[in-house]
């Protein structure tokens, strides 16, 4: 028993000269890059100066610079020593070959493009934003802060308050009056546009009588998803009209809540009620439920002995049409990436003394390559970020290549080219009316309340 | 030396020794993989213990696996295995969002600290009925625990997420439920931190059940049920009460952990989508238990140091650039060796009950 005491205290004594060796070599500067409450206190207590004083300087050194060598050298000078970009995931984080994988994406191209390094954070747990925040807001590093999704809104109120000296950033979150918060947000609506466009045209080459959309979560970003696919249904069948010279009859429009963003299931079901109602392609806004609208599609079409749609469904957020190949479209792509790259580059011109403001909302849209309709090339890169994940064999990659090429290619080249076309057409004229509702008409009602929905709704003979 | 300090001793020797095993382990899969185990460890300990702000997140997130804790250990020192708290946990917290859901549609008054007692004392009446039910079916039927205990946590994961996403959720953003309204939030110990009152009602409620089963009739008769049910049925205790009161205190704990989590936890006071604020912490406490002797004093050590652990995971992330799947692999390498001596205790204390029924048996008991 006594010698179980003996080496009882050994270990003790062993750890205590341990924690003492380690704390006589670890080295000095350590010290002064933790931060203590002290530095804090005088950080926020000086911040307006200190703002305003590194805007002065920046400016000054901009003058004295040839400006090419000043975009090069300055930032890591001026931003002193916050030379990290900081992105934090929330609990989906990455793998999920969406939303969190294309941030990294984004994030990772400017730390190369900017010289800067990269710090990722997941979170897990809903709990971790908060203290995932703060501590990156306290290391004085970060050059800016990405929140990666609007969970996250919240927290990033809250520590943008404490600390009026950090820029941060949040994709997907609207948070406003902060000038060190700038919140990124997309047009859906012109994205889902084109998507519509593509349905009403592809439904009545096909023959069908009605197309559809399966929704997650009633809140309003989705009415800006309605909103732009209903218009641009519309569109299509116009169009469709003017190209072959023959009079189409009005397609049905359904539509579908499920209430939730992470239940393949109600997805499926969802989306076989529509099939059943003679629907030919519906398009995803639903996140994870998603998945169900693709398995739905997918069982319909080979109950019917085919390899490929119709019915097709169109994908969301990321390049989807790889997820079962053949049954997607195409896919409403939302670049993430875009947005926080665009951060991160809007961070450094405020350093810079480029822009004299950083705050405030982005939104990107069509011109700005935020939001897109797929391409063949966009897939390269989806299906990299795939293979990476572990989600599919590299070896898959060239089958899933062409399976996704030859369902393209089925459908006429003119469908394919006005899609695209009304893409760059709304970049600059978005006076375009069908049903009687221009495309500025949706744009001016966002942010779109409930009862302006249903107004758009009825406009666009929807339900 | 007394008998208490020589064993205390032992498990404190014993504990350190499986932190230092685990911890080396830890550090050569780092190594292995390419990182460097020096930073990573510096930069856990450092911000997790020694940084002011971290310290704070270590105890935050101390506060409610410190309560699971004790669940289980009290479940074990009756004999049971009893792994409801994290359905508990749902359970508690669901009672302090339904009352500040009440607050804000019906009852303003409970935008007070009359509303924090009122949401403390709702999710603990819930909870300890859900853990009440297992402790039924246990007495009454001869269900053993581990089965309904599963079974009613995902009963109680479903009940939260359907009054989540249909009853209690906030209309300015469904992804998450009311929040609790301000005057009834539990006080920020520290400003600009997580750090709440809910870590002193933990360790409250943690010293509490020291003294209910160290200086109780009723406790000691818990544990002399939990070491030799029959021995203790022939003394003239009923196990079934110290079933029954096992359940109680934990359901309570578990309660108060989970409306804890609601009441003190910024920004949000709410449950979010898919309970991603509560998953796992009643899991956690198992691994707190174990480490912790199943003893109350040392159960509130081994939840600060887990809590660290979990706080750390985020430095280990940001100050060693080391990816979170990484990370919690270390992680898990400390905590099955910090826990390895629990088991092997709690294996064999079991083993040796066993054997002592079966003789007993043969004996014609």
């Amino acid at each position: 028993m006594n010698k179980t005491i003996l080496v009882a205290s050994i270990v003790i004594i062993i750890i205590v000269a341990g924690v003492a060796v380690y704390f006589a070599t670890r080295p000095e500067e350590e010290k002064t890059v933790t931060p203590t409450e002290q530095t804090t206190t005088t950080q926020t207590t000086e911040h307006h100066a200190v703002e305003h004083a590194t805007e002065s300087t920046t400016m000054q050194h901009a003058e004295e610079m040839p400006a090419e060598e000043a975009s090069q050298q300055l930032p890591a000078r001026e931003l002193g020593g916050r030379n990290k970009i900081c992105v934090v995931y929330d609990i989906g984080g990455r793998g999920d070959l969406s939303f969190n994988d294309m941030a990294y994406l984004g994030a990772s191209k400017a730390a190369k493009d900017f010289g800067l390094d990269l710090v990722e954070v997941q979170s897990t747990s809903e709990s971790d934003y908060l203290p995932n925040l703060r501590t990156l807001a306290r290391s004085g590093k970060c050059a800016v802060i990405v929140a990666v999704g609007f969970l996250m809104t919240d927290a990033v109120k809250q520590v943008a308050d404490e600390h009026p000296d950090q820029l941060f950033a949040i994709i997907d979150g609207y948070i406003e009056g902060k000038p060190n918060v700038l919140s990124v947000l997309f047009k859906e609506h012109e994205g889902s546009a084109l998507a519509g466009a593509l349905a009403g045209m592809l439904a009545h080459y096909y023959g069908c009588k009605a197309v559809g959309v399966v929704l997650g979560m009633e809140i309003p970003v989705l009415y800006k998803f309605e909103a732009g696919y209903y218009w641009g249904i519309r569109y299509g069948e116009k169009i469709y009209e003017q190209h072959t010279g023959q009079q189409v009859e009005p397609l049905k429009i359904f539509f579908t809540y499920t209430g939730t963003f992470n239940d393949p299931a109600k997805g499926k079901q969802a989306t076989e009620a529509q099939l059943a109602q003679g629907a030919c392609i519906v398009y995803n806004v639903a996140g994870a439920t998603g998945l169900g609208i693709f398995e739905a599609v997918e069982e319909a079409a080979k109950r019917e002995g085919k390899d490929m749609g119709p019915p097709f469904a169109i994908g969301v957020d990321a390049d989807q049409d790889w997820i079962k190949p053949g049954f997607i479209i195409a896919s409403m792509m939302k670049r993430v990436d875009v947005g926080v790259y665009t951060a991160v580059k809007r961070a450094l011109d405020y350093y810079n003394g480029k822009v004299d403001q950083y705050g405030g909302v982005l939104e990107l849209g069509l011109a700005e390559g935020g939001v897109a309709l797929s391409k063949l090339e966009d897939l390269e890169t989806f299906l990299n970020m795939a293979v990476e994940a572990g989600t599919i064999k590299p070896e898959q990659k060239q089958e899933i290549y062409e399976k996704v090429k030859a369902m393209r290619e089925q459908i006429p080249d003119w469908i394919w080219e006005e899609a695209y076309k009304l893409g760059d057409t709304l970049k600059t004229n978005k006076d375009i009316e069908v049903y009687g509702l221009k495309f500025s008409d949706i744009e001016k009602m966002i942010p779109l309340d409930s009862k302006e929905i249903k107004e758009i709704r009825d406009k666009l003979k929807v339900g | 030396m007394p008998e208490w300090l020589r064993r205390g001793l032992l498990r404190f020797g014993e504990s350190v020794l499986s932190l230092v095993i685990g911890l080396l382990v830890g550090a050569i899969v780092v190594y292995v993989s390419g990182y460097d185990p020096v930073e990573a460890y510096r930069s856990l300990f450092e911000m997790s213990f020694l940084d002011i702000y971290g310290l704070s997140t270590s105890l935050s997130a101390a506060a409610p696996i410190m309560l699971t804790g004790i669940t289980f250990a009290v479940g074990v020192r009756a004999g049971l295995f009893n792994i409801g708290a994290e359905g508990q946990l749902y359970i508690g917290a669901l009672g302090a969002v339904l009352v500040a859901w009440i607050a804000r549609n019906w009852v303003p008054a409970l935008d007070s600290p009359l509303g924090t007692v009122a949401a403390y004392a709702l999710g603990v009446i819930l909870a300890v009925g859900l853990a009440l039910i297992a402790a039924l079916l246990k007495v009454k039927r001869g269900v053993h625990e581990v089965v309904s205990t599963i079974m009613l946590n995902w009963i109680a994961f479903w009940v939260v997420e359907y009054f989540r996403v249909y009853i209690v959720y906030n209309p300015e953003d469904p992804s998450k439920t009311v929040s609790v309204p301000e005057q009834a939030r539990l006080p920020l110990l520290m400003a600009h931190s997580e750090l709440s009152l809910a870590i002193i009602v933990s360790i409250a409620f943690t010293l509490l059940t020291y003294f209910l089963l160290w200086h109780t009739v009723e406790g000691y008769e818990l544990r002399a049920a939990g070491l030799n049910p029959l021995a203790a049925r022939y003394a003239g205790i009923k196990p079934e009460k110290a079933v029954i009161l096992s359940f109680l205190i934990g359901g309570i704990a578990a309660g108060l952990a989970g409306a804890g989590e609601v009441l003190g936890k910024p920004p949000n006071y709410s449950i979010t989508t898919g309970l991603s604020n509560l998953y796992g912490l009643g899991f956690d406490g198992i691994t707190v238990a174990l480490i912790g002797a199943n003893h109350p004093i040392g159960i509130i050590f081994a939840a600060f140091f887990v809590g660290g652990l979990k706080a750390g995971a985020r430095y280990m992330q940001i100050f060693a650039g080391i990816p979170l799947e990484m990370v919690r692999i270390v992680e898990g390498v400390i905590i099955i060796a910090l826990a390895i001596p629990g088991v092997f205790h709690m294996l064999s204390e079991y083993l040796r009950r066993r054997k002592e029924l079966r003789e007993l048996q043969a004996r014609g008991e």
